[in-house]
């Protein structure tokens, strides 16, 4: 058929991508990362911790010798550097990497759902996920493979979770309300499970514990490069989405009369979302809130286009991961206090804002 | 892509169910390319069902929807989208977005994944909002202009969507009459410029008369009119269809036929469906002359029952498609006492019995012997005869038999208009129904 009439039109205001804002994001979650380092359960000068890290990045060509006027620690300078590259940069990876992924799976559950209260925990895939590494330790699954078993695990909990939920909500799939729903009695259930398994496992309770509340410490490199290479590869699927997720925003029907498959594109997201929230719990546990809050803080800055609220959500969830870490270390030192503590103190009043004010907005999260 | 010669728009034979609920039955509609046609009908007449069963929405019960010539389950959502697009009867749409964002999104079966939307698809949508009249208000929010403004936006999304079938569902619902007139007069201008097909649910009749090239009236699930507004408005339609009594009248100025709706029906004389359930309604008929009658009968919500008719009567095919039972009889047969058993029956069943101004020869006087046989157990209508053509082929014996049920207070109505306000005033709530 023919267009609209020719001839010249005013250009419109058009929402600007907003690029500036994920430049602004990926600027200052650069700093953070480039400073975290400094913090940590062991004292160590600054100018060291800066020595060894470019030191390290630049395969020992620069400084030749970065702890020289450091006090070393028994093990020398080797050491040193294990505590600064090894354990801290790699807690600080992994915060990084887990915030993002825990962001991006809220972002994206957020918009499926259309409600501003979803979140990986509210559909049971945290839970899913946590059974399943739960269920490594517990039953002493291939001790020693445990690097690549609890991610498996986690990942296998959380897709069945995926799973069910699609399958018990497929009759109905386009209730929004049936699928929230299901999300919530299978989060309850897989709660229920996992305390029977700790009631019946007295031993592997306190590591179970731990995962509850949510932990960065005490991993190394390999299980970092997991995390990152799951949450990157399924993030990058996920932030392809967007303008698909944005479409759906204006109801199922809707989104089907412009050309976005409603049910195909709902069903791809939430399995993604599944494997990267089982990613972000296999080796860290429970770590509350900050898929919940995540979106909503680019939201504010940057409007709702999903193809900015999702970047957003990763580069705000690796910030606040991170600075939960560090506040951690800084509030605290000398202690290890589970991340999820810190995480939940700011997540949990901000999920009673986001109430209060919901109950106030009359169609929020209708289908 | 799209077959040129192939119309927009074709059901056949569409039956849509939900669970037990029949909402569309049996409909067939062709809409011709450029053509404006308006979907009227009570609520939970079928409009809406229709309209999702058009976008592939709905899978049917049985029948066909074709767009441009292809089964609209048969193609990729996109394709569709690139064949119909949509206006709903209102959006609630969750995320404030610039509306010259929210019009963009319908470039979006025209771009490939990840591709972003070129310059050109802005221009688009700030033509499309220019010509709903919002090109100044691109920067504001959906969420927060009117809902007047909100729905020329999603009219305008549904113009850069670029696709030459458009279906409104009671797009003008929560306008005020200004703006329902608005957005008409632009669905209608750019339905002329562009040739762009237009499927219209529409409440109102008047507006519906006055926008559209053709209406066609849904009730119960059925089409049961359709043509020129002139051809479909009729105070006996208003009576049937709504319940509601109106006068017809027409626009001094252009000559458009519009209602001026006065009351409801009255309660004296109930919608005819509330005599459901006190038997069926017989037709006698013959050679055609029963199918008015038994359609009407039908879609105004009575059980019928036909017969007795031959075999290649068309009676009997209309009697069929409604599902009635019959009593059949082979051609140029005298009725054999099996069928007459079998009409006996049915006239004993039927709470009123209908005799059609049928041609009676020696082969189907029988019917009028047993509607005799009947007399004074149910209600007998007699469709008056008229003047002119000849119809007693017996030699007299089926005017003596009809001046004879006359006598016996066989009552005689004008037409199908007289028959159904008869069987809803006498046989109503307040009329003593006879023994079934």
């Amino acid at each position: 058929m023919a267009g609209p009439p020719r001839g010249p039109v005013a250009p419109g205001r058009f929402s600007v991508r907003r690029r500036w804002t994920l430049a602004l994001l990926t600027a200052l979650l650069a700093v953070g990362v480039l400073f975290s380092p400094l913090l940590g359960t062991v004292a160590i000068a600054p100018e060291t911790v800066l020595r060894i890290l470019l030191h390290q990045l630049s395969s020992g060509r620069l400084f030749s010798d970065p702890c020289a006027g450091a006090p070393v620690p028994p093990s020398g300078c080797p050491g040193l550097i294990e505590i600064v590259w090894d354990a801290r940069l790699s807690e600080v990876v992994l915060a990084v990497t887990v915030g993002a992924g825990l962001g991006l799976s809220g972002g994206t559950l957020q918009g499926v759902f259309r409600n501003p209260l979803a979140d990986p925990f509210l559909l049971g895939l945290s839970s899913g996920g946590t059974l399943g590494t739960a269920v490594v330790v517990v039953f002493r699954v291939g001790v020693g493979e445990q690097n690549l078993l609890l991610p498996l695990f986690a990942f296998v909990g959380a897709i069945a979770t995926g799973l069910v939920i699609l399958v018990a909500a497929r009759s109905r799939f386009g209730s929004v309300e049936t699928l929230l729903l299901t999300g919530v009695a299978l989060s309850s259930f897989l709660s229920a499970v996992l305390a029977l398994l700790l009631v019946f496992s007295p031993t592997g309770s306190l590591q179970v514990d731990f995962w509850l509340l949510g932990n960065l410490g005490a991993l190394d490199w390999s299980e970092d490069g997991i995390v990152f290479g799951v949450v990157l590869v399924a993030g990058t699927l996920l932030v392809a989405y967007g303008r698909e997720l944005s479409l759906l925003q204006l109801g199922s029907d809707v989104a089907q009369s412009l050309g976005v498959d409603a049910r195909k594109v709902r069903v791809r997201l939430l399995l993604l979302t599944s494997v990267t929230t089982a990613a972000a719990v296999a080796f860290t546990g429970v770590i509350g809130f900050v898929g919940l809050v995540s979106p909503h803080v680019v939201r504010r800055i940057a409007g709702n286009d999903y193809r900015v609220v999702l970047p957003g959500a990763a580069l705000v969830g690796a910030g606040f991961l991170l600075a939960a870490r560090d506040l951690a270390l800084v509030a605290f030192p000398g202690t290890l206090l589970p991340i999820g503590i810190f995480t939940s103190f700011v997540g949990a009043p901000f999920f009673a804002y986001l109430l209060f004010r919901r109950r106030r907005a009359s169609t929020m999260g209708a289908p | 892509m799209t077959d040129p010669a192939s119309p927009p728009l074709r059901l056949r034979a569409l039956t849509v169910r939900y669970g037990e609920r029949t909402a569309l039955y049996d409909v067939d509609l062709e809409v011709p390319r450029g053509q404006f046609l308006a979907l009227a009908g009570p609520n939970g007449s079928g409009k809406t069902t229709l309209l999702r069963a058009a976008l592939g929405f709905l899978v049917p019960a049985a029948g066909t929807v074709e767009l441009f010539g292809s089964d609209v389950l048969r193609l990729s959502v996109v394709e569709r989208a690139r064949r119909v697009a949509w206006v709903p009867q209102e959006e609630s749409p969750r995320d404030d977005v610039p509306l010259a964002d929210y019009v963009l999104y319908g470039r979006y079966a025209h771009l490939s994944w990840l591709q972003g939307e070129a310059p050109a698809d802005r221009e688009e949508a700030m033509r499309a909002l220019a010509a709903v009249g919002l090109a100044d208000r691109s920067g504001d929010g959906i969420l927060s202009v009117s809902g007047g403004e909100r729905q020329r936006a999603i009219l305008a999304r549904a113009l850069v969507q670029e696709s030459p079938l458009l279906l409104l569902d009671e797009p003008t619902s929560h306008l005020d009459i200004g703006h329902q007139l608005d957005l008409l007069t632009r669905v209608r201008e750019l339905s002329r410029e562009r040739g762009v097909t237009v499927v219209a649910a529409l409440h109102d009749l008047n507006l519906a008369a006055k926008f559209s090239d053709r209406i066609v009236v849904l009730s119960r699930g059925r089409r049961v009119a359709d043509g020129s507004p002139s051809e479909v408005l009729s105070e006996e339609l208003l009576a049937r269809v709504w319940g509601v009594v109106a006068d017809l009248r027409r626009d001094p100025r252009t000559g458009a036929p519009y209602l001026l709706p006065h009351h409801l029906v009255p309660p004296a004389s109930p919608v005819p469906g509330t005599f459901l359930g006190r038997g069926p309604v017989h037709v006698i008929g013959g050679g055609g002359a029963g199918s008015p009658y038994l359609r009407a009968l039908a879609e105004a919500g009575y059980r019928v029952t036909a017969g007795a008719l031959n075999l290649l009567d068309s009676d009997l095919e209309t009697a069929e498609s409604l599902g009635a039972l019959t009593a059949v009889e082979v051609p140029f047969a005298p009725l054999g006492p099996e069928v007459r058993e079998r009409l006996r029956a049915l006239l004993t069943a039927a709470a009123a019995i209908v005799v059609a101004p049928f041609p009676v020869g020696p082969s189907n006087l029988p019917n009028l012997e047993e509607v005799r046989g009947v007399l004074g157990r149910t209600r007998l209508l007699l469709v008056r005869r008229p003047v002119g053509p000849e119809w007693d082929f017996t030699g007299g014996r089926a005017t003596e038999l009809l001046d004879e049920l006359r006598r016996h207070g066989a009552r005689e109505v004008g037409g199908v208009e007289e028959l159904l306000e008869f069987l809803a005033g006498e046989l109503g709530v307040n009329a003593a129904a006879p023994s079934a």
